[in-house]
């Protein structure tokens, strides 16, 4: 019987092999191409830069007219999608892997590392695109296909909760006079970590458990642009941090790291991200 | 086409090649079945694992470079402590003694008892609280608590990656020419997914051995399937959901709040599996009670009214469950026929280099 089983599954082989054959050949759809997606930090409309932990130079204010500076800075795309007005759709491939050479679609944009500003899209299909959507964060299937590597990886930098596993999908670190944390020698301490992938939602009198903090954002190009073999348009996404910091009060909120305590923050994650120009 | 036809006639000769050794390959398995030590087998009685296999098979490289770093203290900032330090085999890979362990972000600390390891592979959350949901993930908590190894999962690598054998065991075993951090979790994930307790008396008495269970026992298990069964749920003894079961006389410890931030999850933990309990004492989460008598004692007389307390265990005032003496006695002999001599003695587990 077993036999049977296995001279049947041969001849369905033969099967897929000619039908795969037939379909195959196609320059015109096959044409691949390249996007190179560049992000670039601001604070209002100052460019992002770093200072030294427990520096008290205060380059920026908040909307509160808190003074503050920034010593860590950084965040994860995950998730990329670009679409055009003729139906051109590219998912980009997403693979959470112990081999850090096979991760796939993960991306952490750390300010003070510029190689890290340039998100590499590879084999687009030729055509053309007027808009980019993406996850800012890591979602569940970054996280419970277990240890990952590369960014992912905790033991090399990846920005991991081992309390509460899942990743930071946002981490801003600096500080400011109006905060009275101190830590060690450290004083006036200011962190914001926002994370969190999922949700249980409130059911009767169950409240709702856990909160999902990934974004998802969609930006439309200011114009629209054409990859092909030679052609590898770059849209530039600028990324304005006092966005996310919003009206928040650095007196009481300085120290956020956990999902509910981030929520207020991530809801103003979609708006602090423009595409502010795009090169053809 | 034309290659399409050349592809075809290549093809033929492995095809049937692959049919002989099928032809073959069934007879062989049928005479010879190989039994592997290193290769994990959900019990027949157990449910489907939760565990990411797909990503992490079991094999007996794997598990035994797991194994090594289970038992190796220079993990830890001073050298002193390894895992096997709190989770001892004998125990089921509990311990004996309070551990204090610090919880959560920041200053949040408390004192909890190290769970024994067993059937991980089942579990969907791990610790106490639940907040690790990946079995991966635990040793991370575990190397860089504090109060335990208290060493940056990142130091870890690098000592491991230092050391003048394990590169060359993790290339053995994966393949991979530098040691990063997810294969030392994967190694880990190998040498506890293998921690399988599933061959107790009252395992095989579900099993169709009739005699497995004596009088005594079996009158337990029908009035543990009356009080008990409800949260601590057959087969693996647990319904995996959080719960107060009033275990803490003024709550300092907040459980599974700390992960879902909800006032509602207030001091509710992860209720427990119950096999080998004989040999897992002190009991609960903070170590409360060192006999069983005790446990059963709190459930009868103990529970009083308090924030999120469980309705099966107090409910109108008044503790729930009703047991006299007889029946906790009974109760009591069958918890003990969930003890699993083969698990807690099985040589795959000792520490050894080979
Ligand atoms: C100092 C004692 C101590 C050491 C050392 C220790 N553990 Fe633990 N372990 C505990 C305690 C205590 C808990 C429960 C903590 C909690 O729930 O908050 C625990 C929980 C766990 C759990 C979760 C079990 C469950 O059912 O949820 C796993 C898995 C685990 N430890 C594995 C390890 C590994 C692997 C190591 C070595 C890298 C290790 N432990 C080292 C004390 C220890
Ligand atoms: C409402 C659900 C519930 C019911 C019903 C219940 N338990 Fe429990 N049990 C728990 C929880 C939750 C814990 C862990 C509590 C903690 O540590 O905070 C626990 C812990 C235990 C422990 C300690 C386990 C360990 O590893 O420390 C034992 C023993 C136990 N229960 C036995 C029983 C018996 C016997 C019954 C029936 C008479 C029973 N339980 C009924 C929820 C329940």
């Amino acid at each position: 019987m077993k036999v049977f089983n296995n001279i049947y599954s041969m001849l369905l082989l033969f099967v897929v092999v000619l039908f795969s054959c037939q379909e195959s050949e196609n320059p015109t759809i096959n044409e691949k191409g390249e996007m190179i997606v560049k992000f670039d930090n601001y604070v209002g409309n100052q460019t992002m830069i770093l200072d030294e932990l427990g520096s008290t130079n205060y380059r920026y204010t908040t909307a509160k007219g808190q003074e503050f500076n920034i010593t860590r800075f950084g965040y994860y795309i995950s998730h990329v999608k670009l679409s055009g007005p003729n139906g051109e759709v590219f998912v980009d491939e997403m693979n959470a892997t112990a081999d850090a050479s096979q991760i796939k679609g993960y991306y952490r944009v750390v300010q003070g590392e510029p190689d890290t500003y340039n998100i590499h899209l590879k084999d687009v299909p030729a055509g053309q695109y007027n808009k980019i959507t993406f996850t800012l964060g890591v979602r569940e299937d970054g996280i419970q296909e277990g240890a990952v590597g590369g960014i992912l990886d905790r033991a090399a930098g990846g920005w991991f909760w081992n309390w509460n596993s899942g990743f930071i999908h946002y981490l801003f670190e600096g500080h400011s006079p109006s905060s009275p944390v101190v830590q060690g020698d450290i004083t006036n301490r200011v962190r914001l970590h926002i994370g969190g992938w999922k949700n249980i939602p409130s059911e009767n009198e169950d409240p709702q458990r856990f909160f999902d903090n990934n974004v998802e954002i969609s930006l439309d190009f200011d114009a629209t642009v054409r990859v092909s073999e030679s052609l590898r348009p770059s849209p530039h996404i600028h990324m304005n941090l006092l966005k996310v910091i919003g009206d928040a009060d650095f007196e009481m909120e300085n120290n956020i790291h956990s999902p509910a305590a981030g929520k207020p923050f991530s809801q103003r994650l979609a708006g602090a991200f423009i595409v502010d120009h795009t090169h053809q | 086409m034309i290659s399409c036809y050349k592809t075809r006639v290549r093809l033929f000769g492995p095809v049937l090649l692959l049919i002989m050794m099928v032809i073959n390959g069934c007879e062989s398995v049928a005479e010879h079945p190989i039994v592997d030590a290193y290769k994990f087998e959900k019990p027949a009685h157990f449910p489907e694992p939760t565990y990411t296999f797909r990503n992490n098979q079991v094999n007996e490289k794997g598990f035994k470079l797991g194994r090594r770093l289970f038992n190796d203290p220079s993990l830890s900032r001073d050298g002193s402590i390894s895992c096997s330090s709190c989770h001892v085999q004998s125990h089921a890979f509990a311990d004996i003694m309070l551990h204090p362990f610090s919880f959560g972000v920041e200053d949040r600390e408390g004192k909890r008892n190290a769970p024994p390891l067993f059937n991980l592979a089942f579990q969907k959350e791990f610790f106490w609280d639940g907040g690790v949901t990946h079995l991966d993930f635990a040793p991370i908590l575990a190397f860089e608590s504090e109060i335990e190894m208290d060493l940056s999962f990142e130091e870890v690598v690098a000592r491991i990656s230092r050391s003048a054998d394990y590169p060359a065991l993790f290339k053995d075993a994966f393949g991979i020419e530098e040691v990063t951090g997810p294969y030392v979790l994967h190694a880990l994930s190998q040498f506890m997914l293998m921690m399988l307790s599933a061959d107790s008396k009252y395992d095989r008495y579900v099993q169709g051995d009739h005699q497995a269970l004596n009088s005594l026992e079996l009158k337990g298990l029908e009035l543990f399937r009356q009080h008990c069964e409800s949260c601590h749920q057959e087969p693996l003894f647990t319904d995996l959901s959080y719960r107060n079961n009033g275990v803490q006389r003024n709550i300092t410890d907040l459980g599974r709040e700390t992960v879902t931030e909800v006032p509602q999850d207030r001091a509710k933990f992860k209720v427990p599996s119950l096999r080998n309990i004989e040999v897992t004492s002190p009991y609960m989460h903070n170590a409360r009670f060192e006999t069983l008598q005790q446990v059963l004692d709190h459930y009868t007389e103990g529970v009083a009214e308090q924030v999120s307390i469980d309705p099966k265990v107090f409910a109108s005032g008044k503790p729930v469950i009703s047991l006299n003496a007889e029946e906790k006695e009974q109760i009591i002999a069958f918890l003990k026929t969930l003890t699993d001599p083969g698990f807690l003695t099985n040589p795959i587990f000792f520490n050894s280099n080979d």
